[in-house]
């Protein structure tokens, strides 16, 4: 460890692993979690950088005898008559990354408009489905009620693989063989983050309206699902949202729950 | 301690009885954990019901309830006849080979991989599980893989052998002279069970559905796709007609045509500005090679009846330029027929046979040709709204741009809603269009000024995001109408001339940063001087 025995070289050896975890370490967490990863931002390295550096300089100031031992490196590369290849190097290198990071700044560059996606928008309390007025609040799954659940699945599971299947996938995870086509990416009923948080009523709406179905705020016609009341009937339309619960092993948020939190709010 | 109280006999004698016991335990908790293949074909069949039926069905002979939408259909196990083996044509695959297949899928299918969603123990006792469909497995001996070596590199005179023997064995009568699966043969291809079957386009090797390496193409040519048209060249090797060498040299060659990766997919399209002049205005100008492209997948209109689920265009390269003027889109994509061609008339009759129409619609056979569609929002749209991507809808239109094989224009249209299209009139019709096919490859250029007369025309913005989507139709497939293939949206982005601040700022950052930077040597210099004079200078 020889060549980190001055503080100068300290600092710098803390900064470039520092910028090593930030921008190559990070992304390695949310996996650990379950959760998809995606690279950190620029800015967000950046700012990371900045405030490991002002610690540095804390640190290496803290005490005159540090202060100076930093320093003389850097003097040395200014004023040292043996040092001035290293003098010259400085001097060309800093003004051409300045100009760089200059033309990375100004040069015109066109990026798609952010597309913000409200996965949950917020459910009218009565649609009309194929004709008849059908009241979400308080909508309960009917054919959990009537006749036989395993048969009201086997139903569901035809759906699904007749229709649901080329973008929701064999295994519900959003990765059908068509998913690559549409953008936004289908939904992961995997993902305790989807299905698992919604009642079932709030599944009809999305199933039956789709993406021409949603409010203003999902972003209205930006989203490939269909209006399946089209195509599938009220029973079909309840019995493939068993099949997704069921295939999913995820349980629907109940009335309950939904109210209990309404209350809290 | 026993030993200590009862004395040394007793005690080895318990010693002894002990280690027995603990042996036949050990020996019962092994044969209870080893899966057998009984009990794996138990936990096989639970996992196969429960994650594979819904296609290969539950009998295992590949008539699931979604079995009628797909094409290829998904594999009867009953018949013991699989395509991606590394044992010899006609044999039986191997655990390995099954499980390969379940592990990753089959890209260009419907065939997804396991391996994520399924544990290894899973994965192992559906192979189990599987074997039992087919009475084959249980009766014959134990399939031997074929001895493939590691791939030799590759080399400029390897991919000439390559094209060689590409031609000297036949490749292209089904695969077509650019490996576009355009061949004379390919329109009466069908697999063992009459169903029509596409000759692979070499030049999506993303899409092999026994992966892309040289290594996998290389092992297909030795062993085949049985129940496929595509049969296996070991025997010419045998009969001394090529070497395994040249095979070799093949695969180099069948890999070399298609990128070297699957084409990332990138949501803005860049219209290049044309400096040095007005854009090309044939498909065939050299002067394309020099612009990106932009690769836009492609998959079946599935929203609205009637729905299609066996689209042909699997996806379009997508390039772009203008001159401050003009703008022109390039669109490229492979199609194996020059739609209208009676060639592929029963093609399309069998392939309207054998899938599923589950809305009501025309089943007639082949369409009247080849269609490509571009569309963009009639109006200007803002934040993220933008019209349905399927030719818009009541409130916001879409503005069309839509070239025809069967004939000439019109090409400007709007539409507010699919099939809805109202073309422009003759006299405001502002979009040329230029064509060629060519080995089993549209290219088909659109130009258009960036600002015209037309009052329906959205000008195109130098600098914005626009949103641009496509919908792409194989006549010969069966397609027409609502029965095509589809993109959502992308945005097209015409780049700006670089402005002249653009050139200056980092040269003046780069005089200042230098500037500051020798102030600071010469005041640390100065400093030094103060402190031990003389010194030296810069």
């Amino acid at each position: 460890m020889r060549f980190l025995d001055t503080p100068f070289r300290q600092a710098l050896a803390v900064l470039v692993v520092a910028y090593v975890l930030i921008d190559f370490g990070i992304p390695y967490i949310p996996p650990l979690f379950g959760v998809d990863s995606a690279p950190v931002p620029n800015t967000v390295v950046l700012q990371y950088l900045l405030t490991v550096l002002a610690g540095l300089l804390l640190w290496v100031s803290d005490n005159d005898e540090r202060w100076t031992e930093f320093k003389r490196p850097i003097q040395e590369v200014l004023v040292r008559p043996d040092k001035r290849v290293g003098r010259a190097v400085l001097l060309v290198a800093v003004p051409v990354l300045v100009a760089f990071v200059t033309w990375g700044r100004v040069k015109p560059e066109v990026t798609a408009p952010p597309s913000f996606r409200s996965i949950h928008p917020a459910p009218p309390r009565s649609i009309t489905f194929q004709g008849e007025t059908m009241q979400l609040a308080g909508l309960e799954n009917p054919l959990r009620s009537e006749g036989s659940l395993e048969a009201h699945n086997e139903v569901g599971k035809r759906v699904y693989y007749q229709n649901c299947l080329p973008c929701h996938g064999d295994a519900l995870d959003g990765l059908g063989h068509y998913a690559h086509g549409f953008n936004p990416a289908p939904l992961n009923f995997q993902d305790v983050g989807t299905i698992a948080q919604l009642t079932e009523s709030f599944v009809f709406w999305r199933v039956a309206k789709g993406g021409p179905g949603l409010p203003r705020e999902g972003t209205p016609w930006n989203s490939a699902m269909p209006a399946w009341e089209n195509l599938l009937t009220a029973d079909e339309i309840w019995s493939v949202i068993l099949f997704l619960y069921e295939q999913t092993g995820n349980d629907p948020r109940t009335w309950e729950e939904a109210g209990a939190e309404e209350g809290e709010h | 301690m026993d030993a200590r109280t009862a004395g040394p006999g007793a005690g080895t004698r318990r010693a002894a009885a002990l280690a027995a016991g603990l042996l036949c335990a050990a020996a019962l908790a092994l044969v209870a954990l080893a899966p057998t293949p009984a009990g794996a074909q138990v936990e096989g069949a639970a996992v196969y019901d429960r994650w594979c039926a819904g296609c290969h069905g539950v009998d295992g002979d590949g008539q699931g309830p979604a079995a009628g939408r797909m094409l290829p259909r998904p594999r009867d196990f009953t018949v013991g006849l699989y395509q991606i083996r590394s044992t010899g044509t006609g044999e039986l695959p191997t655990d390995e080979d099954i499980l390969r297949v379940i592990d990753e899928g089959m890209p260009g299918t419907a065939m997804p991989g396991w391996s994520e969603v399924l544990t290894r123990a899973e994965r192992n006792a559906l192979v189990e599980y599987l074997k039992t469909f087919s009475r084959f497995f249980a009766s014959s001996p134990e399939p031997e893989p074929l001895d493939f070596p590691r791939a030799p590199g590759s080399s400029e005179e390897k991919l000439v052998r390559g094209r060689e023997v590409f031609e000297l064995i036949e490749c292209n009568r089904c695969h077509g002279p650019a490996g576009r699966g355009d061949g004379t043969s390919s329109p009466t291809l069908e697999n063992d069970e009459g169903h029509p079957t596409v000759a692979a386009d070499l030049t999506e090797g993303w899409m092999f559905n026994g992966g892309g390496t040289v290594e996998d193409i290389y092992r297909r040519l030795r062993t085949g796709l049985d129940g496929t048209p595509m049969p296996s060249f070991s025997d010419l090797v045998d009969a001394e007609v090529i070497s395994s060498e040249d095979l070799w040299s093949l695969a180099h060659y069948v890999r070399s045509l298609s990128p070297g990766e699957r084409p990332p997919v990138r949501e803005v399209v860049t219209a290049r500005f044309a400096e040095e002049g007005p854009v090309p205005t044939t498909p065939d100008d050299d002067a394309w090679d020099e612009v990106e492209r932009y690769w836009v997948p492609m998959v079946g209109q599935i929203l609205l009846p009637p729905r299609w689920f066996n689209p042909r265009v699997d996806g379009l390269w997508v390039q772009a330029l203008h001159d401050g003027q003009e703008l022109a889109v390039l669109v490229t994509w492979s199609d194996p027929s020059r739609s209208p061609d009676p060639a592929w008339d029963e093609w399309a009759t069998k392939v309207m046979e054998v899938m599923d129409h589950p809305d009501a619609g025309s089943t007639a056979g082949a369409g009247p040709g080849d269609r490509l569609t571009v569309q963009f929002p009639a109006t200007a749209t803002e934040g993220m709204e933008r019209p349905f991507f399927l030719q818009g809808d009541a409130r916001r239109p879409a503005y069309l741009w839509t070239w025809r094989s069967w004939q000439a224009g019109p090409v400007e249209a709007e539409a507010r809603g699919l099939g809805a299209e109202q073309p422009q009139p003759a006299d405001g019709q502002d979009v040329t269009t230029a064509a060629v096919w060519e080995a089993g490859q549209w290219r088909v250029l659109f130009s258009r000024s960036l600002t015209t007369e037309g009052e329906d025309d959205p000008p195109f913005a130098v600098g914005t995001a626009i949103p641009m989507a496509f919908q792409a139709w194989d006549g010969d497939n069966g397609e027409q109408g609502a029965q095509g293939s589809v993109s959502t949206w992308y945005f097209l982005s015409l780049q700006q001339p670089t402005p002249m601040a653009a050139y200056v700022a980092p040269v003046v950052a780069l005089a200042l940063a230098f500037g500051l930077l020798l102030l600071m040597v010469r005041r640390a210099q100065r400093r030094e001087e103060g402190a031990q004079a003389p010194a030296s200078r810069v």
